[in-house]
């Protein structure tokens, strides 16, 4: 019944601004792109796997049965299953869980995880009042009826709606939020222009080594990051005109993450799976814990990570300090910086109902080879980019490395998950 | 298209071109095709070695018709598909006589993309033996030349010890459509003990094969063509050519390998990666190669060095950790290497310096690690392209590359398959008698030897 | 054979509104001269576009179809010619055959080049074939031939009378609902301007009851039905034989020839061919 849930690899497309060189890409079109240089990488071509779970945060209705329409598209065998699934920008670390729980749990043997997003390709959705109008015009009975229901739509009906970017029950954007949470935890500008310039630089660095050789196929001619910016610095970062919290905000273009087009997946099995099958085995999947805040009561939107990943450490009777790396999503560079302070504010974490601090993280050990920042944020594919970087980068250090995941998500969420280097 | 091109392939144009000698050029049999008519079997001497691998092949052979000096010169009636003349036996001046009466009424009734194959043992014994070895070079070349509709001529030194199951890949290949731009050739089959099986339609089954280059153009049909034969293709490319190298892997069902091959551990991922496949790597062919085209009086240092460490130096380290027993999806006892000369190479071209010598220097590799490697019973060989039809040939100007493809005895390209079908060949199991092979693909191209 | 060399890609709004003037000619002729335009390049959002009317994934291995699409502006333009007696317009597309010779990345520019010719008789007019060649760098990358039932028009010699093999009906395991803007959809991408397949005014001009969708849409989604398991490179011959009103439903039905794909597109219930596709790799 229970089985090792192991990491084979991943693989994704370089991930570019949104309206960028995808402008004109689906969701479909990317995802299909990103799996199919996965099935490239490890000889699955005309392979029936367990099960791929992807999922996308801005999603046109049309895509519906996005992941499973994009196993059709790839070059895996038609008789693959696939599942949507959807955690904001969780989705691509959720995805994940679900893969490897199902292996755990001897349910496949071997699965494919995913997200995907496109900022340009964003649905444009009509207005609930047009939506109701035409729809009550289709259920009339009589032409009479017929137009009395259409007569009711209004000019401010027919404004195309964007997706919302705006927590629903807030009203405020995630960059709002954060820039309330940056404030409260004191979190200054020149340690969120600090974070950012890293993050570029251990990507520019990692690419440069050839990290990503075996993580990315070019798509469209884009052949590497392309929001990814070598030669930034604290300096440059400094000149940016605030773009959250009023005049005096420190929270800019640079240090928060860009709107993004993308695809990424990972490949996972149980261990005897890829052990018979030939296949590489980096890291294996330990535990995960998701978690949620109450925002609309007041809570910091994106925080939702630190009570997962303090009851998680909890259950696995694990410290910071056993950790080799640690990779903590790039939503703003703020976010981190708070979500570092939180982990060691005691007061903090008893409000969770943890028994005390998480504990304090040794920097050198965070987002080595760069995170979000740097490489950009389609929302639904930045789990299912982080989880295999982490697992080759576990992999590297040695057998029994271990590894956290801390992924902020809208709606106050958190998603966490552990790996260890095999 | 240039206005010049069109001039060349428009109607009138073509009439102008037919005037000038130029034909459209003749088709060209390629494939696993038998020759469609008879396969016609001369011997002269005592030799059956050329009978006994025919036989292994499953052909049924028709006697020669022999020009005996009388009137009308006899011919055959209906074209006849092949003929090969074992020559195995053939020692003096004298009997060369007996060749020329067998081959005058062939080539005049030899079917188009028909063969003529010449079954001789390595130049060995007394000065009239070696001088007679070296006429029959200088026949085979010349009827290389005379032949027409995409007929081709091969010479084969056979060791005196070869059986037919060392013979049988070899003169499977040179019978069959898949050598059809191999032409006016001579190369040596040695004795090596094979079984006397006769040819495999999957002869790399389940064999991990690498493929330098494997994007595009020749690279791609190479892991086409050899997975066709069942190889497990590991298909390598650079990154940014990673979408279509993975095109090319989820086509044939191999793997994609984005690498640097001058990268200093380029030999070690290879191998990393074969090792995990559980598979032992049968076969490396180096493919990859770029061009950095100057006269050698614009050619800087950096232009020399790029050329020479992609096209030959990166091949020789890659070989260096895969030969080394010590590595762990390293090549295989009983494996092969091929690697990519180029009749610029061995004839030399201008503006082409750095590309000239790394490809000659890749001829020379071959030619010194085969005997080094044989005790592991790995053969190393070359293909040497000509005028191929690819993306790096399309950018040579209209004019050059005209006459670069007409210059040969087929009138034509050659298309990356027929670099594949041979590379395909020398890595057929059955053909470990052959190694230390240059092995042109060129329509016997007019320059070099 | 003499070539005009254009700058860029022809418009076609112009050509078609000469084309739709009825000749008098009644002997086909076609213009003797090439017309090509070297170095095009390729328009990545109108591609995405064209993928997404068609059914196609976006992808750097762009369709073959696709580089009809581009071509298609330049037999437009030869069939303007003073030359020509045949109209494209109100002439009827019967079969096209294409060749990918390799895969072509979207990235690379393409030199495309057109001739007509081939004229010949058919029982109810001339056939004219329409060839194009795409090339990169010199390497021929895609070849295709249309061919087009000029009716009414004369031609020398006599026509092939070999009947067409009886279509066997087939059971569809696909069906396509095609709606009444498909026509124009398919216009935006391809630019073909042909009214015939937007109004029914124009339609009925040609003696049908509704617009239709162009033969090259049919064409297209049949090849994007198949999607991943068409080979690299393979040859596709489509032959067009009933056309499609919109709006319509349709039926798909696809079998594997070794290798290759027998495809057809269909009736509803599978009874009547509307375009009959071979692929071979």
């Amino acid at each position: 019944m229970s089985h090792n849930a192991v990491v084979i690899g991943g693989n994704r497309i370089p991930f570019a601004k949104a309206g960028g060189p995808y402008a004109e890409a689906s969701n479909h079109d990317l995802l299909t792109a990103a799996l199919d240089g996965l099935v490239a990488r490890f000889g699955l071509a005309g392979t029936r796997v367990g099960e791929v779970a992807g999922g996308a945060v801005l999603k046109h209705p049309k895509d519906f049965n996005l992941t499973r329409e994009v196993v059709l598209s790839s070059a895996l065998s038609p008789a693959t299953p696939a599942c949507d699934l959807q955690q904001a920008c969780g989705t691509g670390l959720e995805t994940t869980i679900y893969i490897a729980n199902k292996i755990a749990l001897g349910q496949i043997d071997v699965g494919i995880s995913a997200g995907v997003d496109s900022a340009s390709d964003a649905p444009i959705t009509v207005s609930d009042g047009l939506k109701r109008a035409l729809l009550r015009a289709n259920r009339a009975r009589s032409a009479a009826e017929r137009a009395k229901a259409l007569a009711g739509i209004r000019p401010r009906h027919l404004a195309p709606q964007a997706p919302g970017v705006a927590e629903p029950r807030t009203g405020l954007s995630m960059g709002e939020h954060q820039a309330l949470t940056t404030e409260r935890w004191g979190i200054g500008r020149t340690e969120q222009d600090e974070l950012a310039a890293a993050s570029h630089h251990h990507l520019a660095a990692a690419w440069d080594d050839g990290f990503f050789d075996d993580l990315v196929t070019p798509y469209l001619g884009v052949a590497k990051d392309a929001i990814l910016r070598p030669d930034t610095s604290v300096e440059k970062l400094a000149k940016l005109k605030p773009a959250f919290g009023g005049p005096q905000g420190t929270m800019t273009a640079g240090n928060s993450t860009a709107l993004s087009d993308g695809a990424a997946t990972a490949l996972l099995a149980s261990e005897e799976w890829a052990r018979e099958n030939g296949m590489p085995v980096l890291a294996r999947f330990v535990d995960a814990e998701v978690a949620a805040v109450d925002h609309p009561g007041g809570d910091d939107l994106l925080l939702g990570p630190v009570a997962a990943t303090g009851r998680l450490l909890a259950r696995q009777g694990l410290t910071p300090n056993d950790f080799a790396l640690i990779e903590i999503h790039e939503a703003f560079a703020s976010t981190v910086l708070a979500t570092l302070k939180a982990w060691e504010d005691e007061d903090y974490c008893r409000g969770l109902g943890l028994d005390g601090a998480i504990g304090t993280l040794d920097r050198a050990r965070l987002n080595v080879a760069g995170s979000s920042l740097a490489a950009g944020h389609p929302f639904a594919a930045t789990g299912a980019r982080i989880f295999p970087t982490l697992a080759k980068l576990l992999h590297e250090r040695g057998p029994g490395s271990k590894g956290l995941i801390s992924m902020c998500a809208a709606g106050g969420q958190g998603v966490v998950a552990i790996l260890e280097a095999v | 298209m240039s206005a010049l091109e069109k001039a060349f392939t428009s109607k009138p144009g073509k009439a102008i071109a037919a005037k000038a000698g130029l034909k459209d050029p003749p088709r060209l049999r390629r494939g696993r095709t038998w020759p469609e008519g008879a396969i016609v079997l001369a011997e002269i001497g005592d030799g059956s070695l050329a009978r006994r691998t025919l036989t292994l092949l499953g052909r049924s052979v028709e006697s020669p018709v022999v020009d005996d000096g009388g009137e009308p010169t006899p011919g055959y009636g209906a074209r006849i598909g092949a003929l090969v003349v074992d020559v195995t036996g053939l020692t003096t001046i004298p009997q060369l006589e007996e060749l020329r009466a067998v081959l005058r009424p062939a080539v005049k009734g030899i079917e188009r993309a028909g063969r003529i194959v010449i079954v001789a043992h390595p130049s060995a014994g007394d000065w009239e033996q070696r001088s007679v070895a070296r006429a029959l070079d200088g026949i085979n070349r010349t009827i290389g030349k005379e032949l027409r509709g995409g007929a081709t001529t091969t010479l084969l030194h056979v060791a005196q010890e070869a059986t037919p199951g060392d013979l049988v890949s070899t003169l499977g290949f040179v019978l069959q459509g898949r050598s059809a731009f191999v032409d006016g050739q001579a190369w040596t089959v040695a004795a090596a003990e094979q079984p006397a099986e006769t040819l495999q339609e999957r002869p790399l089954e389940d064999r991990v094969v690498v493929v330098t280059g494997a994007a595009r153009g020749i690279g791609a049909a190479i892991a086409r063509t050899l997975a066709r034969d069942g190889a497990r293709i590991v298909a390598v490319d650079i990154p940014p050519a990673g979408e279509a190298l993975a095109q090319v892997a989820n086509e044939v069902g191999g793997t994609a390998l984005q690498l640097d091959i001058t990268a200093a551990d380029a030999g070690a991922a290879i191998a990393a990666h074969v090792a995990r496949s559980g598979r032992p790597l049968y076969a490396v062919v180096h493919n990859a190669g770029i061009t950095r085209d100057k006269m050698l009086a614009n050619t800087d240092a950096s232009r020399w060095a790029s050329v020479l460490d992609v096209n030959l130096a990166a091949q020789m380290r890659i070989n260096e950790v895969l030969l080394d027993p010590a590595t762990e999806g390293g090549l295989a006892d009983g494996g092969r290497l091929v690697g990519i000369a180029s009749t610029s190479g061995l004839a030399g071209n201008k503006g082409q310096t750095n590309y000239a010598a790394s490809k000659a220097g890749v001829a020379g590799l071959v030619e010194a690690m085969a005997p080094d490697l044989a005790e592991r019973s790995v053969t190393v060989n070359a293909v040497a392209p000509g005028f191929i039809e690819t993306e790096m040939t399309g950018r040579i100007p209209f004019v050059q590359r005209e006459i670069f493809r007409r210059s040969n005895s087929l009138s034509q390209g050659g298309r990356p398959e027929d670099v594949a079908e041979t590379i395909g060949y020398l890595l057929d199991p059955r053909s470990q008698g052959v190694t230390g092979q240059v092995i042109r693909v060129c329509g016997q191209n007019l320059v070099g030897a | 054979m003499s070539t005009v060399t254009l700058d860029a890609m022809p418009g076609m709004g112009a050509a078609f509104a000469r084309a739709l003037v009825p000749s008098r000619a009644k002997d086909a002729r076609v213009p003797a001269h090439e017309v090509r335009v070297p170095g095009h390049r390729q328009d990545v959002a109108r591609l995405a576009d064209y993928c997404r009317v068609t059914g196609f994934t976006l992808r750097d291995a762009v369709p073959p179809t696709w580089i009809h699409v581009l071509a298609f502006p330049l037999h437009v333009h030869l069939l303007g010619d003073a030359d020509a007696s045949v109209r494209l317009a109100g002439a009827v597309h019967v079969s096209n055959a294409m060749t990918l010779h390799r895969p072509v990345s979207l990235t690379e520019r393409l030199d495309l080049a057109v001739t007509a010719g081939n004229v010949r008789a058919h029982r109810r007019g001339a056939l004219v074939d329409l060839s194009a060649t795409a090339q990169a760098d010199g390497e021929t990358v895609w070849s295709g031939v249309s061919t087009y039932l000029a009716s009414g028009m004369r031609a020398p010699g006599t026509p092939d009378d070999s009947p067409h093999p009886p279509f066997a009906p087939v059971t569809p395991h696909a069906r396509w609902r095609l709606g009444s803007t498909l026509g124009r959809d398919y216009r935006r991408v391809s630019g073909d301007p042909n009214p015939i397949h937007t109004s029914r005014l124009a339609a009925k001009g040609f003696g049908f009851s509704r617009p239709i969708i162009h033969g090259m849409w049919t064409h297209a989604r049949a090849l994007a039905a198949l999607e991943q398991r068409l080979p690299a490179v393979y040859s596709v011959e489509v032959d067009f034989a009933k056309p499609v009103a919109l709006p319509g439903t349709v039926g798909f039905h696809a079998a594997d020839a070794g290798g290759g794909w027998d495809a057809a597109v269909t009736s509803r219930d599978g009874t009547k061919p509307h375009l009959l596709m071979r692929v071979r790799p």
